[in-house]
């Protein structure tokens, strides 16, 4: 198993605020890689320092060994690595097919002459997003969405293109902000049946998520935040046990009342 | 004689300044407030200017009263701005508005040429041509009851800004709307108010260019009101004082530019500097926040 | 009715270009001399809103300033041709480049502002423009501009006069069209788009936002420095009077009631300008009294133009309105409870 993103002594203050503090990361080839904690813990923040928004304060980020943090964040995308937000941002008035085609982006070498005269290169690169894109809407199962307006969607299936114009990329690894908020259970569900089917397909995915049955049931490797730091570390039964874990969510009151009794 | 006429030129630049810094006010106050743009500033100066010279017509030498005739003028268009070219478009993009604004900036000139005759009109002479020495600083009375007046409508702005009830509301609004709505606030007249604070400032500036230039016509807005929008976005567009200082920085900046070249040059210093500014700290006069982006 | 126009077109495709195309080559022959100076006046414009559409529809980028890549096209035009003696044709392609060069100069510090602040720096570099056109004497003639530039002699055809310059601007028009219909549909174009839509999502996804941004300028200011270069030897002179700020102020006008951000807009917006200005001449000075009062009603009731499509960002939302009218409900009839 080879390290594939590696955050080492990350910190990130604004202010007077640490945001994020002191964090490490390993996220291995193949992994489902979970990121949880409270709210405010500083799991997007923690996400934007490895997609390039912010640079960080102290420590650097990894993709297989190499340093990303401090280039700007199309850079990194063009290093392979993908991601969601967390309050969606699709490009809501250009249709699903649209946006997926823009995901293509660093995968294609069309300049401005080479759309002005149809040269090769751009009837290549149109052929190959053409089909790429119907395939990958397909995959996700958005095919009967191509011609939509992306905005004019529901929410959840919102949250699958936004993934799907991720996907474009063919990036080396998918960070997704919240995939599952707002979604149903059913939703939630077949989303992460869709995980594991990237996963086995050989993506590596890492996500931040609220829903802890989500997480545990799709995550092999878990890391918990609190107030910027890490607390914990581990597979999904080794955090479940975790005693910091669980004061962080539930409160040392009640950790302590349910030990007296 | 080199010294003294730097000396003169820094006093002509402070009090040209000065206005521009009373019209950049203006404008900061309904950017802030209103949360748009406008480029109807340089035809309310305009207006303003009008205003005076036909109550200094009727009732003679009276500055009071010309200032009171631009001021109620200039808030008036500021009441037909804002139901015309704002009250619509708050939430929606901000070029919508901009071009309303641009719109009603071409029917007030074209408007003003037909009604005011499109020739230029030579302002009274309403206040008698007196300089005061201080030492080896010359400042005629023009210039002295120009500054007084921009000094003290910005300091009465600034109170009612920060001590009265209505000023806190004028604030809430300009930071967030919904918040400002949520606590009782009547979002839409507070703005309203707002633009047309913002536009009286720029009327009476009308009435001190007139008076200080001794013409008026039409099309004297233009490059006044670009020359205010660059002094407000030196000040961040939003920020009152720091909106002023630019105005005054402007002033000071073209007056020395044409003591060492030609007065066709003015607006070459003016534009310049802002341009250079702004490639340099984007961001103008304001410091940066250290906050989240 | 636009979409059965939409569905005719789809049709008959090429029968429709065949009769447009006559048309449009034929036109000299059935407008008089005096309506083809009103026809070539239309083309030019189309040509400037079409550049400033590039920046502004497709990129979103607020510009105000396109009056100053007009005024450097023709001013480079004009000293090539009568400084250094230059052809007219040799001229016409360092024209649009040098506007271009001078749009990604103005894009670098637009790289880091949005929206007003922006259009601001657009406002001061198109004054500039105008000042040293009008200050630098030595070079361009100061107030006084170039006079006699003469138009051009295409195969033993001298090409002066609307009825025959009107070919030189049909041909830049259609090239203009071309070329942008094929930019915008590709790669370049849709990372334009994205830009506009969500540049930080865009940024996510590999789009290098600066590097777009300034292609973007000087795409635009390349057109808009080719009309001014056709334009001088038209009007057969040229000086700073022409560049003003309301001239782009006026530019950008057309743009918005034609529709930003389609292709069609500019043609639509330019055509239904000038033939507003020019039929409405029997009511004197009250017609730009008029046209200033139709620009504000268009922003009131189609904010996207005539062509634009009510769903695009450009139109406005209406959500966020909403919001904020609720929450003075809220209070109201909390306040009557109470």
């Amino acid at each position: 198993m080879a390290a594939l993103l590696e955050a080492k002594g990350v910190s990130k203050i604004f202010g007077g605020l640490v945001a994020v503090d002191n964090v490490d990361m390993t996220v291995n080839k193949g992994d489902i890689f979970g990121i949880i904690g409270p709210n405010g813990a500083g799991k997007t923040t923690f996400f934007n320092i490895c997609t390039g928004f912010y640079t960080p304060s102290q420590g650097a980020i990894y993709l297989e060994g190499q340093k990303i943090s401090g280039l700007p964040c199309d850079q990194i995308a063009k290093k392979g690595i993908a991601r969601t937000f967390q309050n969606i941002q699709l490009f809501k008035y250009m249709s699903v097919l649209d946006n997926v085609k823009i995901g293509f982006h660093i995968n294609t070498r069309t300049n401005l002459f080479d759309a002005i005269v149809h040269s090769k290169t751009y009837k290549n690169d149109e052929k190959i997003i053409k089909e790429k894109g119907y395939a990958i809407l397909e995959e996700v199962g958005l095919s009967k969405y191509a011609d939509t307006m992306a905005g004019n969607l529901p929410y959840g299936v919102q949250r699958k293109v936004e993934i799907a114009r991720a996907l474009a990329l063919e990036p080396k690894i998918l960070l997704l902000d919240e995939p599952a908020a707002g979604m149903n259970p059913n939703e939630t569900d077949s989303l992460m049946q869709f995980m594991l089917m990237l996963k086995e397909k050989g993506h590596t995915i890492t996500v931040i998520e609220h829903d802890m049955k989500f997480v545990m049931n799709s995550c092999n490797h878990i890391l918990v935040l609190n107030f910027g730091q890490k607390i914990c570390e581990g597979t999904p039964d080794a955090v479940k046990n975790n005693e910091q874990v669980k004061e962080a969510y539930f409160g040392k009151g009640i950790i302590a009342a349910r030990g007296t009794n | 004689m080199l010294s003294q006429y730097i000396i003169s030129q820094v006093v002509n630049g402070l009090c040209q300044g000065f206005i521009y810094a009373l019209i950049a006010l203006g404008f900061a106050v309904i950017v802030g407030i209103v949360g748009l743009a406008t480029f109807t500033h340089g035809e309310i100066i305009m207006i303003g200017a009008y205003a005076s010279y036909y109550i200094f017509l009727a009732c003679g030498h009276n500055l009071i009263l010309g200032l009171l005739a631009s001021f109620s003028a200039s808030w008036i268009v500021g009441i037909i701005i804002y139901k015309l070219c704002y009250e619509r478009f708050l939430e929606a993009p901000e070029h919508i508005s901009l071009i309303c604004t641009i719109g009603f900036s071409m029917l007030l000139k074209n408007l003003a040429q037909i009604v005011f005759g499109a020739e230029k009109k030579p302002m009274l002479n309403v206040i008698e041509n007196q300089i005061y020495k201080f030492g080896p600083v010359e400042i005629s009375k023009v210039q002295f009851v120009i500054m007084g007046t921009v000094i003290v409508l910005s300091t009465t702005m600034m109170i009612i800004f920060n001590k009265t009830k209505w000023g806190i509301a004028l604030r809430s609004v300009s930071q967030n709307r919904e918040a400002a709505a949520l606590v009782g606030i009547n979002v839409k007249q507070t703005s309203m108010i707002g633009n047309c604070i913002g536009c009286a400032m720029a009327g009476v500036a009308g009435m001190l260019i007139g008076i200080y230039y001794q013409s008026i016509s039409p099309t004297m807005g233009a490059t006044l009101s670009m020359k205010a929008f660059s002094a407000a976005t030196l000040g961040g567009l939003t920020s009152v004082p720091l909106s002023s200082l630019g105005g005054v920085v402007l002033g000071l900046i073209e007056n020395l530019g044409i003591s060492i070249s030609t007065a066709s040059f003015r607006d070459v210093f003016s534009f310049g500097f802002l341009i250079i500014m702004l490639i340099f700290k984007p961001t103008g006069f304001v410091k940066r926040k250290g906050a989240r982006p | 009715m636009m979409d059965k126009l939409k569905g005719f077109y789809v049709k008959n495709k090429i029968p429709v270009w065949v009769v447009l195309m006559v048309l449009l080559v034929t036109m000299p022959l059935y407008v008089s001399a005096g309506n083809m100076r009103i026809v070539c006046r239309i083309m030019l414009y189309i040509i400037l809103a079409g550049g400033l559409n590039v920046i502004s529809g497709y990129c979103g980028q607020l510009c105000f300033g396109i009056a100053g890549f007009y005024c450097v096209g023709s001013y480079v035009q004009a000293i090539l041709m009568k400084t250094y003696n230059v052809s007219y044709w040799l001229a016409l392609l360092p024209s649009g480049i040098v506007a271009a060069l001078i749009g990604a100069v103005v894009a670098l510090p637009a790289l880091r502002m949005k929206g007003i602040f922006l259009g601001m720096i657009t406002i001061g570099f198109s004054e500039l423009m105008r000042l040293i056109a009008l200050n630098w004497t030595p070079v361009t003639g100061g107030a006084m501009g170039f006079k006699g530039i003469m138009a051009p002699t295409f195969f033993g055809i001298k090409m002066g006069g609307a009825s025959k310059y009107y070919y030189i601007f049909l041909f830049v028009v259609i090239a203009y069209m071309f070329c942008t219909n094929r930019v915008i549909k590709s790669r370049v174009g849709r990372a334009w788009m994205s830009i506009r839509e969500d540049e930080l999502a865009a940024r996510s996804l590999g789009v290098d936002a600066k590097k777009y941004k300034i292609l973007n300028f000087m795409y635009g200011s390349f057109w808009a420095g080719i009309a001014g270069a056709i334009f001088v030897a038209y009007s057969t002179y040229v000086d700073s009077t022409y560049f003003t700020l309301d001239e782009g102020f006026n530019v950008l006008g057309m743009l918005i009631i034609g529709g930003q951000g389609t292709l069609v807009g500019p043609i639509v917006g330019s055509f239904v300008a000038q033939v507003l200005t020019e039929s409405l001449r029997f009511i004197n000075v009250w017609r730009y009294v008029v046209y200033a009062a139709l620009i504000i009603l268009m922003m009131w009731v189609r904010p996207q133009g005539l062509i634009g499509a009510s769903g695009s960002i450009l139109a406005g939302s209406k959500a966020g309105k909403k919001k904020t009218k609720k929450a003075e409900k809220i209070v109201k009839s909390e306040g009557k409870e109470a």
